[in-house]
């Protein structure tokens, strides 16, 4: 967890929090994590911040506190949702929940293989993910609603 | 409402649809007059995964027992599901479009795949498990996976 979290920074403009499913040996999983990788490093990483899932879990109280003051955005891997359910739990608000099944029915050219390493499929499905973070982002960032999930 | 016989194995739960015959591989028909509609069971559903994508051949193709009839993408596999029964593909399931995720939701339901008109259903049942026999047949695939 950085230092610059926003519930520490009142006078900005307030993050938007990132939370991707923690699935490990899950090839859903690792898509949620590269596209939240993708959003909070290189695509708006002033905007927005990632939150472990994990932390959520051992109750953190730095990613409780994201989670509780800032609006989330999670990506579950599968149908548990579990990211989704941690932030409800955790006290924070639910912008948006993306599932990375119903991403991938957008997208079905982009077929995701592969587990530690993603094949080309699943890095353009992580990608085109992002890209859809990135809008909704960009619209809670300037005051608008969540869309519709999925 | 359809009755069911159910067994619960390690934590995950299986049900067995009564009114309907099965395929060894999990494909279930039930006959409604001359027409057998036809659907994945309960335990290929979980088996398999959260399906992403449910092709199934058009709406006329003529299928003989055994041919493959559609081809269900998951998270997990890709399946090719064998027909049931000998004839034409009289319908469809509109929802597998938009919604394949019926399969999951409600296998023996809204989850249907297709409608096929049979050539000759008495031969082509006979080829087919009854539910008590798939029951047996699933509940020990189903423990035998488990202890993998």
């Amino acid at each position: 967890m950085t230092s610059n979290a926003p519930h520490e920074q009142p006078n900005r403009r307030p993050w938007v929090v990132i939370v991707p499913c923690s699935g490990i040996g899950k090839t859903y999983g690792t898509v949620s994590r590269e596209a939240a990788y993708e959003v909070t490093d290189d695509l708006r990483p002033a905007q927005t911040q990632l939150v472990a899932l994990s932390k959520l879990v051992l109750g953190d109280e730095t990613a409780r506190s994201a989670v509780a003051d800032n609006p989330a955005i999670t990506i579950d891997g599968c149908k548990l949702a579990c990211a989704t359910k941690m932030v409800r739990e955790s006290g924070g608000v639910v912008a948006r929940d993306f599932a990375v099944l119903d991403v991938y029915r957008r997208y079905k050219q982009f077929k995701p293989q592969g587990i530690a390493e993603l094949n080309e499929g699943g890095e353009r499905l992580a990608r085109a993910l992002a890209e859809e973070i990135v809008g909704l982002v960009d619209n809670l960032i300037a005051g608008g609603e969540g869309g519709q999930n999925g | 409402m359809h009755e069911y016989l159910e067994i619960t194995v390690d934590k995950f739960s299986f049900k067995v649809a009564t009114d309907r015959v099965y395929s060894p591989e999990g494909v279930w028909a039930r006959p409604e007059g001359l027409r057998i509609r036809i659907g994945l069971s309960d335990f290929l559903q979980q088996r398999s995964g959260d399906v992403a994508f449910a092709e199934i051949k058009p709406q006329g193709t003529v299928v003989a027992l055994g041919d493959e009839v559609a081809v269900i993408e998951t998270i997990k596999v890709n399946i090719s599901l064998a027909s049931p029964v000998t004839g034409k593909i009289v319908e469809v399931n509109p929802a597998m479009d938009t919604a394949p995720e019926a399969i999951n939701q409600e296998p023996y339901g809204a989850g249907w795949l297709a409608v096929i008109e049979a050539a000759d259903w008495e031969t082509d049942r006979l080829q087919l498990l009854e539910p008590q026999a798939y029951f047996t047949q699933m509940k020990a695939e189903a423990e035998h996976e488990v202890k993998q």
